[in-house]
């Protein structure tokens, strides 16, 4: 029974319903079911196979954008009931943001969405973020990741002034660094000194889960 | 014995109609590209005049495009956000880079948003400087990009209210889609459109970013993108009497991920491209430096009209000309000539050139074109060495141009 619940809750996500989702998360809740199994066998499970279908050209960028408003919901439901449930399940904390001056958010929300279904704890600085916020939640949270985003020519060179920033505090010792979005590349990944270049959401979540294992 | 054709005096625009008409060129031509932070980063224009005065702008491109040496000159600024800040959308404005919309606060968030904006007021913000811009072009750089540019409806619905909700009203709630590509036709573009029109402007091109694969898939694009053009052209032409060619770069295949790259869907984007701009094969901004050409050529030859090869208009990606050493970037023009423009039908330009690119591998790009480019194709092009270009630093070469005061003026305080 609960695993046609979770099996519901896992194609409406990966389908993108996003009321539909809503609905059958609260419905498995009120049920009783574990909400970290609700999570796992549902929620991520739905959103992973939405992944799945992207890489090999069954979905398309919209067919995932769905996937992840529906994730989203599901996951609004399910965090208030997490919050004991996964202590101690983190992957590590994962600090996100797009740079200063630039405000596109669309691909750092589904690096976010599957950064969150792998495991981490996002904590997302949002749009337009001066250096300084970065560096200050840095150092309050300590996190194993920090990514970067732009998706202007001209935005992106703030990266290298943080990560510059970054090792001129001491704070690179034990920080990996992401950098993405659409103007970037490896080479300039490499250039500005970070550790890992996201090509799309979900090269971003694979290679932040290198980054802590290598650790 | 029929007449030829009048032949413009501008060598460029001759090589870039040539092309298009099937007639013999000297050279494979090289359009100027979208280049707009890339020219101010060159020009060392301040952002805050460069992007809201129409004269510095078109002047600061139409230098650095001349001293690249491009045989036709693209000048536009951040031109999806027109619109969109004229209604009252909220935007970003910095010291260095171009104004951006504040995706925090979007314009439309619900249905009842479209009647309180109302219709596009065309005195308000920029727009009077959008339609001096599409003037100013006419007048001093015709080309094929000449005129006036609007932000196609698809993307100003995701500069509004943002690419998901945008996606979302698209594929789930399909009334509310209509309401919203009506009220982005008619309401935010076509007046817009009008002020072109009243001022001279007659032809105009709507670029649609947001509409290319894999954004939208072909068959989004089919059922949106494609009648939104087809209808708000008809509007234009009969009405206005003005040409307006929305959703360029619509269905342009930007797949990233090279072990995805599938010959069937590049097809059938370029298919339905096709169906929005019949002129070409319209291959730009995705990894273009990893495509396999044997597969666009096949396409171009297989889809013209009449027999003849469908002309393509191909894009160096931007970051591989940034990234790239000048090595790199002759290899792959030499590559491209090679598979691609023996049989003509080729228009080579570069996919919005990013701000910190170096000048040289431009001008080793330009030098590339030009040598190996050069009809008739040479049977073994790996025995041409492209030696490295020569060239004055810009701001030396500037002081003999026209646009030297206005650009020296601009940069000061």
């Amino acid at each position: 029974m609960s695993n046609e619940k979770y099996q519901a809750i896992s194609t409406a996500v990966t389908e993108g319903e996003d009321i539909q989702t809503g609905n059958l998360v609260k419905a498995a809740l009120d049920a009783g079911l574990p909400p970290l199994e609700i999570l796992q066998q549902g929620v991520v499970a739905g959103i992973t196979k939405a992944g799945e279908l992207w890489k090999t050209n069954q979905y398309f960028l919209p067919d995932v954008i769905l996937s992840a408003d529906a994730f989203k919901v599901g996951m609004e439901v399910l965090e208030p009931q997490l919050k004991n449930s996964q202590a101690g399940q983190s992957r590590g904390k994962y600090v996100i943001g797009v740079v200063e001056g630039d405000m596109h958010d669309l691909g750092k929300s589904l690096v976010v969405a599957l950064l969150t279904s792998a495991g981490f704890e996002v904590i997302d600085l949002g749009i337009d973020v001066p250096k300084d916020k970065f560096i200050d939640t840095i150092k309050t949270h300590h996190p194993a990741v920090v990514g970067l985003g732009a998706y202007m020519s001209t935005t992106m060179l703030q990266m290298k002034e943080i990560i510059t920033e970054l090792e001129k505090q001491g704070l690179r010792k034990g920080l990996k660094i992401m950098v993405g979005g659409v103007p970037t590349s490896q080479e300039f990944s490499d250039e500005v000194g970070a550790d890992a270049w996201g090509k799309d959401a979900l090269d971003a979540m694979q290679k932040a889960l290198q980054l802590v294992e290598v650790k | 014995m029929s007449a030829q054709p009048e032949m413009p005096v501008d060598p460029g625009l001759a090589r870039f109609l040539g092309v298009m008409m099937h007639q013999p060129v000297d050279r494979v031509p090289f359009l100027g590209p979208q280049s707009h932070d890339h020219c101010m980063t060159v020009a060392k224009v301040p952002a805050r005049k460069y992007y809201w005065d129409a004269e510095l702008l078109v002047d600061v491109h139409i230098a650095v495009q001349r001293w690249y040496g491009f045989d036709t000159v693209m000048a536009a600024g951040d031109i999806y956000n027109f619109e969109v800040e004229a209604l009252g959308g909220k935007m970003i404005y910095s010291d260095n880079a171009m104004p951006t919309v504040d995706t925090n606060n979007p314009l439309i968030k619900s249905s009842a948003d479209l009647d309180r904006l109302g219709t596009l007021d065309p005195s308000k913000e920029r727009i009077p400087m959008g339609v001096k811009l599409g003037k100013l072009l006419l007048q001093k750089a015709p080309g094929p990009f000449a005129g006036g540019v609007f932000c196609s409806p698809f993307s100003f619905l995701c500069q509004a209210m943002g690419y998901p909700k945008a996606l979302h009203a698209i594929k789930r709630e399909k009334v509310y889609a209509q309401e919203l590509f009506d009220f982005a036709e008619n309401q935010a573009i076509f007046p817009y459109l009008k002020a072109m029109s009243d001022n001279g402007v007659k032809n105009a091109i709507g670029p649609d970013a947001w509409s290319a694969f894999p954004n939208l898939t072909p068959e989004l694009i089919e059922e949106w993108v494609v009648p939104s053009a087809r209808r708000l052209g008809e509007r234009a032409k009969n009405e206005l009497g003005m040409t307006a060619g929305a959703g360029l770069a619509a269905s342009d295949y930007c797949e990233e991920d090279v072990s995805k790259f599938d010959k069937a869907i590049m097809f059938k984007c370029w298919e339905t491209g096709m169906k929005i701009n019949p002129a070409f094969v319209f291959g730009f901004m995705g990894r273009t430096q990893d495509w396999d050409m044997n597969w666009l050529q096949e396409f171009a030859t297989t889809h013209g009209a009449n027999g003849l090869k469908q002309p393509l208009y191909l894009g160096i990606n931007g970051r591989f000309i940034r990234d790239s050493s000048p090595e790199q970037v002759v290899s792959l023009l030499r590559r491209w000539i090679d598979i691609l423009a023996r049989d003509g039908g080729l228009l080579i330009s570069i996919a919005n050139v990013p701000s910190d690119t170096s000048s040289l591998s431009i001008h080793t790009a330009l030098k590339a074109v030009h040598e190996l480019g050069r009809y008739p194709i040479a049977k073994d092009l790996s025995s041409i060495k492209v030696e490295p270009p020569q060239f004055k630093p810009f701001d030396e070469w500037l002081k003999d141009q026209p646009e030297a005061d206005i650009i020296f003026k601009a940069r000061e305080k």
